[in-house]
């Protein structure tokens, strides 16, 4: 037959929240006239979208529905504390940073709300949610933006701000590289299955299980985003892609020449979601961005070994390489499972 | 050549234009006409971010001169949401989270609109075969190909198109809930403006001269002839850098035009700002620059030997970053191991290949503040060391991240941004630029190429006892984020087991390549494809389901990483679990056995391709009736 299958598994550990140097990040919140909630913050929106992470966090904090919540541009001279997009950072430091700026803001407007010039009530029984404000026990019941008019009429605006930042730690030992990278460790486990085609050594992914440790998924089809994007990208590098370059110079200069997976190139990606929350930071959350790509590789080569007892150690395995190992198989009668040493 | 008159009706409506014959119709709907939507991604057919309609037929507008739509119905990603309301498709790529940086998005819902006006009823695999020619690289696809399904659902009445509503969370806990991406209607209708949408009143267009040569001495550069060619307004080299001349993320090594020498092919050696485009390039021919070769080093095991070329005096023996990791006495670990298996790994460069090309605008606002717009992955560390380089106070220096077509890391370095903000200041006027795939592709960071040597020894029952790694990285040219890479190549490179012996040396190496950066997962990939490809033929070896061996080493609450910090609380038997179930595992040693398992072909994934899917499914239709 000339179509063969296997399956091959590989786990990832990933750390977040870079302790040396000290990530750090920052945000301003206020509940604004008529109840929608204005958010600034050093957050870099790249497409993993942050953007609708930190409104269901604000939403959730204050108790706003996440369309009324507005967040500024990244500007270094408007917003506080940006940061970078980089390390699976943002929903850790900038997700943990506006829940505790939302979390000032609320009570703000909750203490006016329970004083004695409004309902005069212990500020306990005080709920937020969905845009309303009420009194449990009570028939209180408001719109947010009444809130704050009541608020801004006793002379308080409803605003918060707030740091969030890393315990710093010595660098890595320069001699025994001991240390505490990071805060917070996230794990992944994926299982791949290919099919090979033993006469032109082209291998296609048909499906991936992979189950991702992401402490608290504020947003679960988001983080399924992030998975399987990160699970076709380094299928790329697994299979296809190859920036050459010859005495410095690249023959791969275009997406004519520089081949990149399309449509048809991907497999079917099973999600599963496990939730170890973080107990250091104010929601639980840590991250996905990055360690969804860490294992795909060594599952999809250790699948190709299953289907047709080729190991590919010299990425990518192109059905070129995938062929010639084929046939060196078939030629010495056996595979090019690596010798044992001494 | 002279103009064209052209005549057309673009979104419904009539229009008569002068038009380039140079011009391509993506230029004239973009320049001309403000129809941003539709993206350039490539220029050349191949990414399908500029797709528009022609006469109701899916055509790449990079590749069609402005003639072809002399008298033609044009429809761009503007005509599908005209009155305000979104489309069907569009209201379903929002609900199934099918956007993610959105740069490719407008293409992809002409595509994806194309292909249910031609088969209402197409299934999945036909749905991929036509979006065959649109590139995302963020999504994986899977999320659009849902959207179109949706869409396609809706529109056959199979499903209500209250499906599409917003999720209510009835207590207001939004933690946990698919709530739509707030920004997903801006990006599938093409109204987000990324920076290469964006125009300011009186900017100037720039354009880069880029080393030709690996390693070079610069003998001199004649700016001259470009700098009083009609139309050109400033043209700067290293000599108009005020402050300290250097970027980077670890060290600041990199000029921010070759400063003396060049390093790297596509290296910037000049700039130059005019009132149009092609008067840029034109300039850039004028420039003459004399270069005296220098020997150069493309391996990095070479680059590390005594006597090699040496790129950074800093750095003689060519190494940016060296990370050790040591635990227990590897000798000791690998003679008490009864199964000792070593191999090479190597791993190549790939490319970010984010759909938008890097593209920036600079100015000098009314307060003498440099004010830099672009798609930035680190706003706050550009704007130190460009206040640096510019010898500016930092509240002189502002920083604007514009929406940003994709990074993936490749935007973490301030590669262009320097030259942006010397020209404004030179001509104080607003200045951008484009970069075209090509120039994206040379001159821009890629993955770090590694080779890995790495021997493990193992006791009988699966234990790992000992783990030697070496990895070596071409970081290229310029340090950029070489140095964190390796480290974290290296934190990571022994996985997430208990093994009492570790030693690990990773290497970051400058050679005369394109510079290697930050690239998502960030040297764990390159460490954990020689690890878990490593502990499978182990596992080969000792009898052992991959399962099996990873869970007997697997570290668990309370343990301490090989860098001895102490975890709470460890998800990896969970996650081990999780993925051995729901892929229904057969349990057995990797002894190549895919034509004995019976795990195999399950309704949860997707069948192989078969080119010419719709046909089939045509067929079938047929045969139906």
């Amino acid at each position: 037959m000339a179509r063969k299958r296997g399956r091959g598994m590989a786990v990832c550990w990933y750390g977040i929240a870079r302790t040396a140097p000290a990530d750090r990040a920052a945000a301003w919140v206020e509940i604004d006239d008529g109840g929608s909630v204005k958010v600034v913050t050093g957050v870099t929106e790249i497409g993993a979208g942050i953007l609708t992470v930190v409104a269901q966090i604000v939403a959730h904090e204050i108790g706003v529905k996440p369309e009324d919540v507005v967040i500024g541009d990244n500007d270094t001279a408007r917003a506080p504390g940006p940061g970078h997009a980089g390390g699976s950072r943002q929903t850790y430091m900038v997700g943990n940073v506006v829940a505790l700026a939302s979390r000032e803001a609320r009570k703000r407007l909750v203490e006016v709300m329970a004083g004695a010039g409004a309902w005069d009530v212990d500020a306990e029984l005080i709920h937020t949610g969905n845009g309303e404000v009420w009194a449990e026990g009570t028939n209180h019941r408001i719109s947010m933006g009444e809130a704050v008019d009541i608020a801004k009429k006793r002379g308080v605006v409803p605003v918060g701000s707030a740091s969030f930042g890393i315990d710093a730690a010595a660098r890595l030992d320069p001699v025994d590289g001991s240390g505490r990278p990071w805060q917070a460790y996230v794990f992944g486990c994926q299982v791949a299955e290919v099919e090979v085609d033993t006469i032109t050594g082209e291998v296609q992914v048909l499906g991936i299980w992979a189950a991702h440790d992401v402490g608290r998924a504020v947003n679960p089809q988001g983080v399924e985003g992030q998975i399987e994007g990160g699970i076709v990208q380094a299928l790329g590098q697994g299979l296809m892609e190859d920036y050459k370059l010859e005495s410095g110079r690249t023959s791969t200069s275009g997406f004519a020449r520089y081949i990149l997976p399309t449509s048809l190139d991907v497999p079917q990606v099973n999600s599963i979601i496990i939730e170890d929350p973080d107990p250091i930071g104010p929601l639980g959350v840590k991250g996905v961005g990055e360690l969804s790509l860490v294992p795909t590789i060594p599952a999809i080569m250790n699948a190709i070994y299953d289907a047709v007892g080729v190991r590919i150690t010299d990425l990518p395995a192109t059905p070129e390489k995938v062929l010639i190992a084929i046939r060196n198989k078939e030629r010495q009668g056996s595979h090019m499972a690596p010798q044992a040493a001494e | 050549m002279p103009d064209i008159r052209l005549e057309a009706t673009i979104n419904g409506r009539k229009i008569t234009r002068n038009a380039k014959p140079h011009q391509r119709l993506l230029d004239f709907l973009r320049d001309d006409l403000n129809l941003t939507g539709n993206k350039e991604g490539c220029g050349a057919g191949e990414c399908g971010t500029c797709s528009v309609f022609v006469d109701g037929v899916l055509m790449k507008s990079c590749l069609l001169p402005v003639a072809k739509a002399q008298g033609a119905q044009i429809e761009t990603i503007e005509s599908l949401a005209k009155t305000g309301e979104l489309s069907l498709l569009q209201k379903a790529f929002h609900k199934a989270g099918a956007s993610q940086c959105g740069y490719c998005i407008p293409g992809m819902v002409m595509a994806a609109t194309a292909a249910i006006r031609a088969n209402p009823f197409a299934d999945r695999e036909e749905i991929k075969e036509r979006l065959g020619g649109n590139i995302c690289r963020c999504t994986g696809y899977q999320k659009i190909f849902d959207a179109v399904e949706m869409a396609r659902d809706v529109q056959n009445g199979r499903l209500p198109a209250t499906i599409f509503s917003e999720v209510e969370a009835e207590q207001g806990d939004y933690i946990g809930k698919n709530v739509r991406s707030i920004d997903a209607p801006s990006k599938v209708t093409g109204r987000l403006k990324y920076a290469g949408d964006m125009t300011m009143p009186g900017m100037l267009h720039v354009q880069v001269l880029r080393s030709p040569h690996p390693h070079a001495r610069i003998v001199s550069i004649d700016t001259a002839a470009a700098e009083t060619m009609a139309g050109v307004e400033g043209v700067i080299t290293s000599a108009d850098v005020p402050g300290e001349d250097g970027f980077g993320v670890i060290v600041n090594d990199q000029p921010v035009m070759a400063r003396g020498k060049v390093r790297y092919v596509g290296e910037a050696v000049a700039a130059v700002a005019a009132e149009d485009l092609l008067t840029a390039k034109r300039a850039l021919a004028a420039i003459e620059v004399v270069y005296e070769r220098l020997p150069a080093v493309f391996d990095p095991d070479e680059a590390m030997r005594a006597g090699a070329p040496v790129l950074h005096d800093y750095a003689p023996d060519n190494i940016t970053k060296h990370i050790p990791i040591r635990v227990g006495d590897v000798e000791k670990g690998f003679a008490e191991s009864d199964l000792v298996v070593k191999e090479a790994y190597s791993t190549q460069a790939i490319e970010h290949a984010y759909l938008e090309p890097e593209a920036g605008l600079a100015y000098v606002d009314h307060d003498g503040v440099v004010t830099i717009v672009s798609p930035d992955q680190n706003i706050t560390h550009h704007r130190h060391m460009l206040a640096r380089i510019i010898a500016k106070p930092i509240a002189k220096v502002r920083f604007i991240m514009s929406p940003v077509g994709g990074g993936f890391g490749g935007k973490t370095d301030m590669i262009y941004q320097g030259m942006l903000a010397l020209l404004a200041m030179k001509t104080q006027r607003p200045v951008r630029l484009v970069f075209t795939r090509e120039e994206s592709i040379i001159s821009t960071a890629k993955r770090h190429p590694s080779r890995t040597r790495l021997r493990m020894g193992l006791m009988r029952d699966g234990r790992i006892r000992v783990l030697e790694m070496t990895m070596v990285c071409d970081g290229g040219a310029y340090g950029l984020s070489t140095g964190n890479v390796v480290h974290k190549a290296a934190v990571l490179a022994a996985g997430p087991y208990v093994i009492p012996n570790i030693k690990v040396d990773t290497y970051g190496i400058y050679t005369n390549n394109t510079p290697s950066g930050a690239f998502r997962s960030f040297g764990a990939l390159q460490a954990a494809f020689a690890t878990e490809s490593h502990l499978d033929i182990c596992a080969e070896r000792l009898g052992l389901d991959p399962f099996q061996i990873r869970r007997i080493n697997a570290m668990r609450d309370g343990a301490v990483t090989h860098t001895r910090q102490k975890l709470g609380s460890v998800s990896l038997s969970r996650v081990l679990d999780a993925a051995e179930k729901v892929s229904g595992w057969e349990a057995g040693a990797p002894v190549s056995r895919g034509d004995r398992r019976s795990d195999l072909d399950r309704d949860d994934i997707r069948p192989p391709c078969a080119l010419g899917a719709r046909f089939a499914a045509a067929d079938k239709q047929e045969a139906a009736e």
